[in-house]
């Protein structure tokens, strides 16, 4: 299923984050993630929701039905070809100084904390698939804890 | 200043007229106030779900006449509120603009499971346009007036206004000024596009001047936006039958030589037939919901769609368009109008074809008209109201319930005044009548208002005979009784093999309940007495109860099976044996 990412902005009201989770739950899509902030202008929230549907006008629906909602101002879809996804994801991974060093070129992380000899919480950003990667690239097995923070994005 | 008498200031200020409701704890600082101020006239109905369709009846009749009113009840918390929730999801769904305010638990105990605490908000936010809480005195007077804003702008809808106990007592800050007539509610996002653009309008009257076998389409829109004259004229300079949804009844004149009737599940031969070969569709202010195209991929295989409407996210949603015009239906029938582009044409083979689908059933409905019995020997409630329409000449305000009854209402009323039907459509809900008519009367004092209701659904709200009597409000109430959920029990005849689980139905003395109320009641058995009855009912002053004991086995036909195509459509009446063998077990 393609990944969709919808940008909306909307008025900062008690809640706005509830009717928007709730349409997406009649709309029957699971959410795969979903941020809330604060935009340049005081009042209105930023929000980027992505999700798997492979059918165009299914996205249109929910974008129509999302703009419906009187706090709403502004909503549209975001494709990867001209926009940036990233995020950022904190994680606890038991593994040796020496061995995490060697990542350092392909993957761009920062170590946070240096719990023991072989524990060790790093902070590493970027696109979903640069996370992933480095992941895959580290050993999942590794892992002890892990925080993401779901995707932000822009458009270029 | 404080919460309360704010509240009721800007009910005042906003028109309001009537508030119809129910008291109780968390409400009773603004019942008070109300009471003290004797601004706005408190109408009690006997359950809240009851309040909730007198405020839509209110809104519905009065858009057609030149004071618009924003229908408003009221409650108070939990169970109260809970109980107006079915009225604000029913005019949710038919887009029925209402104000509803529901008392709340004091902040301070708000999320602790107080004494009649319900989470309001929560609640009716996915069943109504917009929901509010405001949490100080100082933000009362804003919201009020937002919400009317929210409740009428655009596509109409209901709003839900829960204020806290404390708030509706609490004073307004220093120093607190708000002026009403210079306010415009904050919503940079709330965006309604009344004005056609031009391209998308050229388009379709291009699409328009070439079709060969066009249709129009009359939906709720053109009623919200009072354009059915537009409308017509509009259907006359084109020369273009026209369907009508549900609510779209009533916009144009029942009889008018280009109106095909009503489309859809219970629609006439004529109006689907036609669909089914229509090379254009021109809709204004509908939603294609289930009950209009059925199956959706064998819907107007061969049209084209112009699609007009208020509310973007109905375009597209259901059935693909052409050319899809986002604005209010009586400016984009005033620009096409206008425009000398729009020609007549004669479309001879087109209307010929349609006089052959107005055939289909013809002889076979009016040999039951005729008659007026069905095979059980009960009165057949199409011929009842066939003799309402020609005994008012179709003048009058019809208020159905939901069932058979509302179909044959529908179908078999010759409407002639714009805005003269009133029903729960995208809800259904069984009950609505009554209170309904009671709102829809209060709005237009001066016509004569029916209430037909069948024996299930009247049921379901008669209590509102309490309100009926208490406000001595005229309206006429024609009880269809065949004994059954006849509805339910005609899907049973066709689909489940004559099997009636859980629809005959033992019923009170309806002629005690009505005496009870202190409501003149009369009972009809015979065909010959309808008509006398109902003139009786015509010159009562004030309400009146008809019973008619109606014919279980009568169906409404034509009828197009739930998620089937217009070629499944059914228009034999089922044989008289195959529902009459089972009655034995019936009772
Ligand atoms: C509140 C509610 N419950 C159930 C239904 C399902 N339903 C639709 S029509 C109908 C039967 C209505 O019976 P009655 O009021 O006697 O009218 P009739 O069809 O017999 O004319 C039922 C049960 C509904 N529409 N609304
Ligand atoms: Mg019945």
């Amino acid at each position: 299923m393609k990944r969709r990412t919808i940008l909306a902005f909307m008025l900062d009201r008690p809640g706005v984050l509830n009717k928007v989770s709730m349409l997406i739950r009649k709309k029957m899509y699971n959410v795969d993630t979903l941020t809330v902030c604060s935009s340049r202008i005081e009042g209105i929230s930023r929000m980027t929701i992505t999700l798997q549907e492979d059918d165009e006008r299914k996205v249109n629906q929910v974008i129509k039905q999302l703009e419906k909602f009187t706090e709403v101002i502004s909503v549209k879809e975001l494709h990867a070809d001209n926009s940036y996804w990233r995020e950022v994801a904190i994680v606890k991974l038991e593994v040796d100084g020496n061995h995490l060093e060697t990542f350092r070129g392909n993957y761009n992380f920062e170590i946070l904390d240096q719990k023991s000899e072989d524990i060790h919480i790093i902070q590493v950003a970027g696109s979903t698939r640069h996370i992933d990667g480095f992941l895959d690239a580290v050993g999942r097995e590794y892992i002890i804890e892990i925080a993401r923070t779901g995707a932000s994005a822009m458009e270029k | 200043m404080n919460g309360k008498t704010l509240v009721v200031k800007a009910l005042q200020e906003q028109g309001v007229k009537y508030v119809f409701g129910y008291t109780g704890g968390a409400i009773m600082p603004i019942f008070d106030e109300m009471d003290r101020q004797d601004s706005v006239q408190f109408i009690m109905s006997r359950h809240e779900q009851g309040a909730a369709f007198m405020a839509q009846g209110l809104s519905r009749a009065s858009r057609s006449t030149g004071e618009r009113k924003v229908g408003v009840c009221i409650s108070t918390s939990g169970p109260g509120a809970m109980n107006l929730a079915t009225g604000i999801a029913d005019a949710y769904m038919d887009s029925v603009p209402v104000v509803a305010i529901t008392g709340q638990v004091a902040t301070g105990v708000i999320a602790t499971d107080a004494f009649q605490e319900s989470d309001v908000v929560g609640v009716m936010m996915p069943i109504c346009k917009q929901t509010y809480m405001p949490l100080g005195a100082d933000d009362v007077e804003s919201t009020m007036h937002e919400a009317f804003y929210v409740a009428v702008t655009g596509r109409g809808g209901p709003v839900v206004v829960d204020l806290p106990k404390d708030v509706q007592n609490e004073e307004v800050s220093n120093g607190y000024n708000f002026d009403s007539s210079a306010f415009h509610p904050n919503l940079p996002g709330f965006l309604y596009h009344p004005t056609p653009e031009r391209e998308p309008l050229q388009r379709a009257m291009y699409l328009i001047n070439r079709s060969e076998r066009p249709l129009v389409f009359c939906g709720h829109g053109v009623i919200n936006a009072n354009a059915g004259k537009l409308l017509q004229q509009f259907a006359e300079k084109v020369n273009i039958p026209i369907a009508f949804t549900l609510h779209g009844l009533s916009a144009v004149p029942a009889d008018h030589p280009l109106s095909l009737g009503m489309m859809g599940m219970h629609g006439t031969v004529e109006a689907n037939r036609a669909i089914m070969e229509a090379d254009l569709l021109i809709s204004f202010g509908m939603r294609f919901d289930d009950r209009v195209t059925g199956k959706l991929n064998e819907y107007a295989r061969d049209a084209d769609v112009i699609h007009v409407e208020i509310d973007p996210s109905e375009i597209e949603k259901n059935v693909a368009t052409t050319v899809a015009i986002n604005a209010d239906v009586a400016q984009t029938l005033r620009a096409m109008l206008d425009d000398p582009m729009l020609t007549y044409k004669p479309r001879r083979r087109w209307f010929e074809k349609i006089e052959e689908y107005r055939e289909v059933m013809k002889a076979d409905l009016e040999a039951e008209l005729a008659k007026g019995t069905g095979d059980g020997g009960g009165l057949l409630m199409k011929s009842i109201v066939h003799q309402l329409s020609k005994l008012t000449e179709g003048k009058d305000l019809i208020v159905p319930d939901v069932g058979q009854h509302q179909m044959m209402a529908a179908r078999f009323y010759n409407y002639q005044t714009e805005n003269s039907w009133f029903a729960s459509g995208g809800a259904g809900t069984m009950g609505a009548s009554l209170p309904m008519a009671i709102g829809v009367k209060l709005a237009r004092p001066g016509e004569r208002v029916w209430s037909i209701c069948g024996d299930g659904g009247f049921q379901m709200n008669m209590q509102e005979l309490g309100t009926v009597m208490e406000q001595q409000i005229d309206i006429k109430i024609l009880l269809f009784n065949n004994g059954y959920l006849g509805m339910v029990r005609q899907w049973q005849t066709l689909f489940y093999d004559g099997r009636y689980a859980g629809t005959p139905m033992q019923s009170p003395d309806f002629g005690l309940i009505a005496q009870a109320y202190d409501i003149p009641y009369e009972k009809v058995e015979n065909v010959k007495d309808i008509q006398p009855a109902l003139q009786r009912a015509m010159d009562q002053k004030g309400a009146v109860f008809v019973e008619f004991v109606c014919d279980p086995t009568e169906v409404i036909l034509p009828m197009i099976p739930a998620g089937g195509g217009f070629d499944d459509m059914i228009i034999k009446r089922p044989s008289p044996d195959k529902t009459a063998k089972k009655s034995g077990k019936e009772k």
